[in-house]
């Protein structure tokens, strides 16, 4: 298919506002400026778009929410926070193409009435952060942004907040706390932002991606983007493609393209023909899938079905080089170190779990420990406040279940297989 | 608190309960009768759903809920208990064992802790973590609470509890995983208002009092005993812990009292004074310029002599006694029975007069009897406070608190002067200067009754002094729109008046002007009171020209009926207020007895006190400590101390509250003891023989009191209702007005401090209060500072015209007047003795002048 999110971001000057509106930028705030914010909210809708930070709610639903909501000033929170590892899409658009961000949160704050916008940026994210101030300066000075837009009565005021490193402030309550000067962590929800969210206000938080949708949407229309992918699933996606593979990269392609397709053909295959031995699909976050999963198609239904999930789509390639109890125990020290401590499942849990996996990777380990790692991570999962805590669970969990026979030798042998 | 709508049926266990939608499931299962446990869920704040503890099945859902967080719906079917159940609870009792270290058998939350009794209940027995625990240093830098962040479970009560309720936000959630932890933002020494009210709130043995560390179990306790603190005018409800006749600790309970179990500085760690080194042992007689010790019967016989010779030599109305807010009602009662019938003499009153009593007569008189009747959970409905002539959040905490919270759900407050305890809450502010407030509340008044529409007799009353001396200010204040938009805009407004007010000679009309402003928008008003029994005190008839009940002396029928109750004869003629009292004293008033009180250190112009105190023929002081006015006594009395006796104290919002026995006393007799032997020994028996007794009686005297039954009491209390509203007083003639005394020159003044950490002068004997405030300082401006070149810690001599004090400087940015603020707790430090008054003609309190102080640094050689 021809790139509609990555459109021209092969050439050097992508990020500038002149080569943007040369291949048609800015086109579809004008024509969205024209129609009712009832119509744009419409057509998303119409487009079936699912929101790309990994969850999939549908972007047109929480929209309607918003503007349901009651609550003066409502805000728009462009959540850049992309932690996932594994994940490097946002940051790809943010540099290449952050004039389709800009735009893609105009016409969204146009459709949801919110006047003033924030992107919540990674704080890792210095070129990102350097080409959107640059961006957002151009589209000032062009009347794309700040005071009447297109010479029409809308504002839209738009900030870069930077976030301080914390995995969690990509939770997107998580993510409102640490932006009014509170300690990052998720909260209670209901209220949902939608309704009272930051400073209490409505507030709408929607992933890079699923904004930078929003142009393509407005410029082609709901229906031809509905086209797009799987009736479940439509609309063209990005996937992170990193690991055993020979190109590494950034690849757009219809939702609900396999895995295979994607490893083999856009990836170019495994490296140094190796055997691919397991996948991680969307991000750490996600269950891992062994070699004989590659044929599922990667959209948010098939791959909970097939026992994980779509996520970030930060596609985790590992061949048979790869020491699967170093995965599991790499993994759980991310969540220990990124647990934000405030449910005790996850802040005792993730812990323990990577003490243990050090124990078994190091060769310290007794059998009994296998079952212990195993009682772990069932006390954590579907106990903790919000997810971090069951994706560490289920995370190692899944590499366990796959891949026990590795665990087992690194008890019996005290050292790995493949390093043997 | 309204009682919300039960609208909703649940099911729990099976069992069908009608709640409020906005019961969460767990407590609508405690209320049920089931126990769930919890860990991070607590009363008084939000609910979180952190610890995992209070995990429950619900029908139909998949994963385990949080109870704590969860809202019923109708149909909703809740198991409480289960096999899952009871392994998931383990399963996070497990977790949180990895890292609490396990040293319960010296962790002083032994017994009382959260966490143990739940592993006891649901395990495990053993634990499989075998890697190293995190290891925090415990932190015993501050003088008053100790933490140990091992034990430290991340619930995050004490944070929430700091931020939500006590409004300080001293403390923070620091670390991420299992390095989570609070800790003050202070780091070492605690920067907070010391309530402890984190204490109560720590499930485990996080953080302690360092107060009665290692000397507290619970199993070592030999009684509990409900409460009423004796501090201020609030009257909160607290836990005395009892430990060999000795109080252990001071603790609260959520369920208890107006205050729901929250305490300040004072009532959390100001008991010790109880159990003091120095309180005064046996009676002590003067002979020969020296104070020495002897019996009971000696001194009451004593006393009863003296007494008796004054009567006969100079009348009963050269006796005078000064009552004590300190003492129950029951010992006020006693005392002023035992001046009129027994002495003859209507000369009682007490330093309620410098505060609540003299505020209360203003408004009562414009306003009727009721207008200050609301009871303080009353604040939480209002969306508008102004609050003026102090801070409540120094003089009575927890009414404080009120207005913080109330804040916090939405209220705005406006602040005339300075109240910097509620600096972080105020919508508005404006500190015009004292001399100026009363101008504006004038100004305000003038404007709101216009717009109104009000021109009836209260607001012609309360505005006559304006129409002859206002001046309009000459040209827009700043904040005076502001403070009117609050005003205008409060749909319920409180109105919180501070005792500042009263002692300014032209407090009188700031009173009338808010009694105005309280009509004109029907605000609450709530007086803030520094004694803990001042509005009692008043009530039972510690008053020269009132009896029990607040009936004018002059009432005949009324008298005449208390004689016939009482007895004996009661003088027609009202008695001397406090300061005519002491400027009398040595000509007209030749005897004083001071009960539970010290004039010398209290009132203004020490030095003319002194003189006149030492005039008087005979000079009884009943106290618990040889204080500067029991030292030129001809006769010392030892009393019993809060806890020691029986007796019932009425709070601001005029509720009668309980204060039982809970430990048996140190030394000396119960005041109301004492004062009925002395009457029985000068032959005017008093009929009492314990304190209940008391209380009924004056249940039959006091209008006000009938219905009172003391048995009967429980944490709320019993509230007083006038059964008939008094109109607004014949006596409320148009406020006079006294010369305003504007700066003539550009001294400094002096003006008065009021410390959060003391209270009177018991808490110099509290040495938990001592290490958080240990000495008084001269507080200064920043700029007055520069001015005078003087830094943080500099001793400074402030010398007015009736004396002077060495004090050291501190600085504080939150002062903006040319004015330096001295506190009056601490012995040879106190500003009221510094500072002249002129007799108030209206409200008879002494009206303090503004006294130009002199300020030289003084070099460490000199002193």
């Amino acid at each position: 298919m021809e790139p509609l999110l990555l459109k021209n971001t092969d050439q050097p000057n992508s990020a500038d506002l002149a080569e943007y509106q040369r291949i048609g930028g800015y086109r579809a705030l004008k024509k969205a400026l024209e129609m009712s914010p009832a119509e744009v909210i419409e057509e998303v809708v119409t487009s079936g778009l699912q929101g790309r930070g990994g969850a999939g709610f549908p972007t047109g639903k929480k929209w309607e929410f918003a503007v349901r909501a009651t609550g003066s000033p409502k805000y728009l929170i462009n959540n850049a926070d992309e932690g996932e590892p594994g994940t490097f899409k946002d940051r790809y658009l943010m540099e290449k193409n952050p004039h389709l961000v800009i735009e893609g949160m105009v016409i969204a704050s146009h459709a949801l009435g919110a006047q003033k916008g924030y992107i919540y940026l990674r704080h890792e994210y210095p070129t990102a952060g350097a080409r959107l101030e640059r961006a957002m300066e151009e589209a000032l000075n062009h009347g794309f942004l700040g005071d009447s837009i297109c010479g029409t009565s809308v504002n839209f005021d738009l900030e870069i907040f930077r976030g301080a490193g914390a995995y969690i402030c990509g939770e997107e309550t998580a993510l409102i706390d640490s932006m009014e000067g509170k300690r990052g962590q998720p909260r209670l929800k209901p209220p949902f932002p939608v309704n009272a969210g930051l400073w209490g206000k409505p507030t709408i938080v929607n992933n890079v991606e699923t904004l930078a949708c929003v142009p393509i949407i407005v410029d082609i229309g709901g229906a031809a983007f509905a086209e797009i992918g799987t009736p479940a699933s439509p609309g063209p996606k990005l996937y992170c493609l990193s690991g055993s593979v020979n190109r590494p990269g950034l690849y757009e392609a219809p939702m609900g393209t396999s895995l295979r397709e994607l490893i083999y053909e856009y990836a170019g295959g495994m490296r140094n023909g190796h055997r691919l031995k397991a996948v991680i699909p969307g991000g750490l976050s996600t269950p891992v899938l062994p070699a004989e999963a590659t044929d599922c198609a990667m959209d948010f239904a098939s791959l909970v079905e097939a026992g994980s999930a779509l996520g970030s789509a930060g596609v985790i390639v590992m061949d048979d080089t790869v020491c699967m109890v170093r995965v599991a125990r790499r993994a759980a020290h991310f969540y220990e170190v990124e647990s934000c401590g405030k449910c005790v499942p996850c802040r005792e849990g993730t812990g323990w779990l990577e003490k243990v996996l050090s124990r078994i990777e190091n060769g310290n380990a007794e059998m009994k420990d296998l079952d212990l790692l195993q009682d772990i991570s069932d006390a954590i999962y579907g106990n903790c406040f919000c997810p971090l805590g069951d994706s560490a669970a289920e995370v190692v969990s899944a590499i366990f279940k796959h891949f026990r026979g590795e665990f087992e030798a690194h008890v019996k042998n005290g050292v790995c297989d493949l390093e043997a | 608190m309204s009682e919300e709508t039960k609208n909703i049926t649940v099911a729990i266990n099976g069992k069908e309960v009608e709640v409020s939608p906005k019961t969460t499931i767990l407590r609508a299962a405690r209320e049920a009768g089931y126990s769930i446990p919890s860990l991070c869920d607590y009363e008084l704040l939000a609910p979180i759903g952190a610890c995992r503890m209070c995990l429950v099945e619900v029908e139909g859902m998949q994963r385990l809920q949080t109870s704590c967080t969860l809202l019923p719906v109708n149909g909703m079917e809740v198991t409480t208990e289960s096999d899952v159940l009871t392994k998931a609870r383990r399963d996070v009792l497990e977790l949180l064992l990895i890292n609490h270290p396990l040293d319960c058998p010296f962790c002083d939350k032994s017994g009382e802790c959260d966490l143990q009794d739940m592993v006891l209940k649901y395990g495990p027995s053993i634990g499989r973590y075998t890697e190293q625990k995190r290891n925090i240093p415990s932190s015993y830098e501050d003088p008053l609470l100790a933490t140990n962040m091992e034990r430290c479970i991340a619930c995050e009560r004490c944070v929430r509890m700091c931020d939500e309720v006590q409004g300080v936000s001293a403390l923070t959630m620091v670390g991420r995983g299992e390095e989570t932890r609070m800790e003050p933002f202070s780091l070492e020494s605690w920067d907070c208002e010391y309530c402890g009210n984190c204490l109560p709130a720590c499930p485990v043995g996080a953080i302690l009092s360092t107060v009665q560390m290692h000397n507290y179990r619970p199993w070592q306790m030999n009684r509990e005993v409900d409460t009423v603190c004796g501090h201020c005018g609030v009257g909160c409800q607290l836990v005395v812990q009892v430990r060999d006749e000795q109080i252990a600790r001071i603790d609260s309970r959520t369920s208890l009292g107006i205050n729901r179990g929250l305490l300040c500085s004072l009532g959390r760690f100001g008991h010790e004074y109880v159990g003091a080194e120095e309180r005064l042992g046996s009676p002590m007689i003067r002979r020969d310029g020296e104070l020495e010790e002897c019996s009971w019967e000696e001194v009451i016989a004593f006393v009863a002599d003296r007494l008796t010779a004054v009567k006969e030599q100079h009348g009963g109305e050269a006796i005078a006694g000064i009552a004590s807010p300190r003492c129950s009602n029951e010992e006020n009662y006693l005392f002023q029975k035992f001046l009129r019938v027994g002495c003859g003499s209507n000369s009682i009153d007490s330093l309620s007069r410098l505060g609540l009593a003299a505020a209360r007569r203003v408004f009562e008189d414009l306003l009727g009897s009721g207008a200050l009747a609301n009871e303080l959970s009353a604040i939480d409905a209002c969306d508008g406070i102004l609050v003026v002539g102090g801070d409540p959040t120094v003089v009575n905490p927890i009414l404080g608190l009120s207005i913080r919270q109330a804040a916090g759900a939405g209220a705005r407050v406006g602040i005339l002067g300075r109240a910097s305890g509620l600096d972080r809450v105020r919508a508005v502010s404006m500190a015009p200067g004292v001399e100026r407030e009363t101008a504006v509340l004038e100004t305000l008044l003038a404007e709101v009754a216009k717009e109104r529409g009000f021109s009836d007799e209260r607001v012609e009353k309360a505005m006559d002094s304006l129409r002859e001396t206002h001046r309009a200010p000459e040209s827009p204040e700043e904040g005076l729109a502001d403070l009117r938009d609050l005003l205008r805009s409060a749909a319920t407004l409180a109105i919180v008046v501070g005792p500042e007010l009263v002692q300014r000679p032209d407090g009188h009309r700031a009173l009338a002007a808010l009694a105005g402003l309280a009509h004109c928008l029907q605000a609450r008003l709530y007086l803030q009171a520094e004694g803990a029994n001042e509005q009692g005190l008043v009530d039972v008839g510690c008053e020269p020209d009132r009896l029990p009940g607040g009936i004018p002396v002059a009432d005949q029928a009324h008298r005449q009926r208390l004689e016939g109750l009482w007895g004996g004869s009661v003088p027609v003629e009202p008695g001397l207020s406090l300061m005519e009292i002491i400027e009398a004293a040595g000509t007209k008033i030749r005897a004083l007895y001071v009960m539970g009180e010290n004039p010398v250190f209290k009132l203004p112009k020490s030095s003319l006190v002194r003189k006149a105190l030492e005039s008087l023929d005979l000079l009884v002081v009943q106290d618990i400590f040889l204080n500067e006015t029991a030292k030129l006594a001809h006769v010392v009395l030892p009393a019993q101390a809060w806890t020691e006796r029986d007796g019932t104290f009425t709070n601001i919002e005029h509720r009668i509250q309980r204060s039982p026995k809970a430990i048996a006393p140190r030394s000396g007799r119960a005041d109301w003891q004492i004062v009925a032997e002395i009457a029985e020994a000068m032959g005017c028996p008093l009929a009492v023989a314990k304190v209940g007794e008391i209380t009924q009686e004056l249940a039959t005297v006091s209008p006000l009191h009938a219905g009172l039954d003391a048995e009967s009491l429980d944490d709320r209390g019993w509230l007083v209702r006038p059964p008939e509203e008094r109109p607004p007083g014949e006596s409320a003639a148009p406020p006079i007005a006294l010369p305003l005394q504007e700066p003539t020159t550009n001294g400094v003044r002096l003006g008065v401090e009021r410390l959060l950490f003391h209270a009177g002068t018991t808490s110099r004997h509290s040495p938990a209060l001592l290490k958080i405030c240990p000495e008084a300082t001269a507080k200064l401006s920043v700029e007055l500072a520069s001015e005078l070149d003087l830094e943080d810690g500099d001793r400074v001599r402030l010398s007015t015209a009736q004396g002077s004090v060495t004090v050291p400087v501190e600085i504080d940015a939150s002062l903006t007047d040319h004015r330096v603020l001295l506190s009056n707790h601490f012995e040879n430090a106190g500003v009221l003795g510094l500072l002249d008054y002129s007799l108030h003609p209206l409200t008879k309190a002494p009206a303090l002048e503004a006294s130009e102080v002199a300020i030289t640094k003084v070099e460490a050689a000199e002193e």
